[in-house]
């Protein structure tokens, strides 16, 4: 919750229903315009979450995608574990 | 002379178009300049009845399209405004009696003798979308600030970038109450999802079910605060700086305590 919103709910605003709108809307906005549904967009996360994974041990359950509108923008977050050495690395796709 | 041909389209249906072109239309002839409004809706023609004008069809577009008349006979010309013209949609036919096309050649035409062609988008994105679109050198896409329309509004963006470029956008039926009460999206919730230039807000306003009753469009009613934010869309029309008022309810005190906590 911003702080915002907590100062308003402090003053007795209740749970904001367009603040909920305007989230569900940057949602499904952005996959309109990706032209991606719900699935597919899951299969988008795992190619990248796989590819990431291949080269640096992340924390998967945290991973996020987020879609940005205007100017639009893809933005993975990936919280790394730990940065394998390039042998590690190796030997794990070899193996 | 070479006018203006302006499209009114939103996607979804029921958000204002008609009420929106009959409004811009009379507050445009108001100032003097010379105007046709097209309704492109065949087979459910509403701008008649909204303009007051029912009574008065002989011919309609579709007509002209197929050389049934001239452009000239199909005009009705307003009561009130001698140079407002309505070119009526047909009430029988199809979406697909006409094309892109010719309705690129008819508002062509009617550009050489008016100052603004306003043409009045069927709700949907299909073939009477195609056509509205098609002769028009702008765009004013209408949204209602609910979730449903401002989707549909985004897809209709989309649609016309890829053809004409960047459409104004014109946010209908706002009640300030709600957007306080953080029951409605306000201006600048909309403006981040679609990211287009406004042009205008229309507050939510009973006197718009009452001008339709009679036929007499809220631009008309010059104490009615709808009616004045057409005025003040009209004149940003023409080129005016006109600034969009804040509508009561949004920067009161608690709103801007909020601001300043949650830099965003």
């Amino acid at each position: 919750m911003a702080w915002g919103t907590f100062v308003q709910r402090l003053f007795g605003n209740k749970g904001s229903s367009a603040e909920l709108a305007k989230d569900r809307l940057q949602v499904v906005v952005m996959y309109d315009r990706l032209g991606l549904s719900a699935g597919q967009l899951e299969a988008l996360r795992k190619d990248i979450m796989e590819t990431i994974s291949r080269h640096v041990a992340i924390d998967s359950e945290r991973v996020k995608i987020d879609f940005l509108p205007t100017p639009a923008e893809v933005t993975i977050t990936a919280p790394v574990r730990r940065i394998r050495t390039r042998g590690e690395a190796q030997k794990q796709q070899t193996g | 002379m070479s006018g203006r041909a302006i499209v009114i389209t939103s996607g979804k249906g029921g958000v204002g178009k008609t009420t929106a072109t009959a409004n811009l239309g009379l507050g445009l002839a108001r100032h003097d300049r010379k105007v046709v409004l097209v309704d492109g809706d065949i087979g459910l023609r509403n701008l008649d009845i909204i303009m007051g004008l029912e009574n008065r069809i002989v011919y309609h577009l579709v007509d002209v399209v197929r050389g049934r008349c001239q452009v000239r006979q199909a005009l009705v010309k307003d009561k009130r405004f001698p140079h407002l013209a309505l070119l009526p949609a047909s009430q029988v036919d199809q979406k697909e009696a006409i094309n892109p096309e010719q309705m690129r050649e008819l508002v062509a035409q009617l550009k050489e003798d008016f100052d603004f062609v306003l043409i009045d988008c069927p709700a949907g994105i299909e073939q009477g979308f195609r056509n509205a679109v098609a002769g028009a050198d702008e765009a004013i896409v209408i949204t209602t600030p609910d979730v449903s329309p401002v989707r549909d509004a985004d897809r209709v963006i989309g649609l016309l970038q890829n053809s004409m470029g960047d459409p104004q956008l014109i946010i209908n039926r706002m009640a300030a109450e709600m957007v306080q009460r953080g029951d409605m999206l306000g201006q600048q919730d909309v403006l981040d999802i679609l990211a287009v230039n406004l042009l205008g807000i229309v507050p939510e306003d009973d006197e718009v079910i009452v001008a339709g009753n009679r036929g007499a469009p809220v631009v008309l009613n010059d104490r009615s605060r709808s009616g004045q934010a057409y005025g003040r869309i009209v004149r940003r029309i023409l080129g005016e700086d006109v600034p969009i008022p804040e509508l009561n309810g949004y920067g009161g005190f608690l709103h801007r305590l909020g601001k300043l906590f949650s830099r965003r």
